[in-house]
């Protein structure tokens, strides 16, 4: 037990080696730990728990920036050309599978891990720009709609009136 | 740096780097962004990679850099104060916060950006005190106090709570 002391005292005090550490989550991994030590059982739990965090890879979700009226127009017709030109160089060079590559502004990309990535992000915010470019519309189509049926709504009613 | 290279040498490290960017930024897709810039900036610089020596720290800085920057164009708005002070839970907060090894995550999330970052560089990563030097950009002793004072802050907050809750059972 005193070992464990010494090397808790050395643990707080920075001073403690890296195999040192090892042997303190070890023992507070075991089970049988003494009464003493038990308020430091979460602290070891808890650096286990954060190493199991791993980084998912999704499809980079990219928040676009404010843009409004013809830039995000022209923003949106760049980023279309981009994903565009990507698919058709993926699929151009596709029969020759040793020498596949990507071209992403003028430059050769032969890392295929990183071009999908670039693509899957690039395809994403076209996504998303054209669902935010599109929505005033869905508005409006909306709004059409609904002052449609306000209008057939008054008929009715003045019908009923009469 | 070939794509092979660039895959195992960087493209690896995507983990480690995740829980960096996460501990720094507090945010899990923040540092899910973090990730995917950083490797498209360093792909892009991929042919200077080879003339690093310890390509994992210099990842990692690069990192820590750029989370960094990250939090300046924040504004730092929602970066503790480094003279944050431990508020004990409520018998309420208790019930909610039932996972200790959690309550612990809060604690070290509380620590001012530079012990938090040290802490989990040394006790989660398992890095030497010279490697996190290097990637903090600061000298040897000075990531030993750092290391100290946040594990014996954590040791404070948790004591005081188990004080707490003890005061709490006996009362009741």
């Amino acid at each position: 037990m005193e070992r464990i002391n010494k090397l808790l005292d050395n643990y707080f005090k920075g001073e403690s080696t890296l195999a040192e550490e090892a042997e303190l989550k070890q023992y507070f991994a075991t089970g049988t730990i003494a009464p003493e030590h038990t308020p430091y059982i979460a602290l070891f739990q808890a650096f286990g728990q954060e190493l199991q965090q791993q980084y998912a890879a999704p499809v980079t979700k990219m928040l676009p920036k404010q843009a409004t009226g013809k830039r995000m127009g022209v923003r949106a017709l760049f980023y279309s050309g981009i994903a565009a030109s990507l698919v058709l160089a993926v699929w151009i060079q596709r029969p020759r599978q040793e020498e596949d590559y990507a071209v992403i502004r003028g430059r050769r990309i032969d890392n295929p891990e990183y071009a999908q990535r670039y693509a899957e992000k690039k395809l994403n915010d076209v996504n998303e720009m054209l669902q935010h470019r599109l929505k005033p519309l869905r508005d409006a189509e909306t709004l059409k709609e609904n002052l449609r049926n306000v209008g057939e709504g008054g008929n009715d009613k003045s019908q009923i009136i009469e | 740096m070939d794509s092979t290279q660039f895959n195992v040498k960087i493209l690896s490290l995507s983990d480690k780097l995740f829980r960096l960017a996460k501990s720094m930024l507090r945010n899990t897709e923040a540092a899910q962004d973090a990730v995917q810039d950083l490797s498209m900036k360093l792909w892009e610089k991929r042919k200077q990679l080879d003339e690093v020596e310890n390509v994992p720290a210099f990842t990692m800085r690069a990192m820590r850099n750029l989370c960094l920057d990250t939090i300046r164009k924040q504004g730092d708005e929602d970066e503790l104060p480094a003279e944050f002070e431990f508020v004990a839970p409520n018998p309420h907060q208790q019930a909610e916060q039932k996972d200790l090894a959690g309550r612990v995550r809060d604690m070290i999330d509380n620590l001012p950006e530079l012990q938090r970052t040290i802490i989990r560089m040394r006790d989660v990563e398992g890095m030497e005190i010279s490697e996190i030097a290097y990637i903090t950009s600061i000298k040897e002793n000075a990531v030993t106090v750092n290391l100290s004072r946040a594990r014996q802050k954590i040791r404070e907050k948790i004591l005081y709570e188990q004080k707490y809750v003890e005061a709490t059972i006996w009362k009741e």
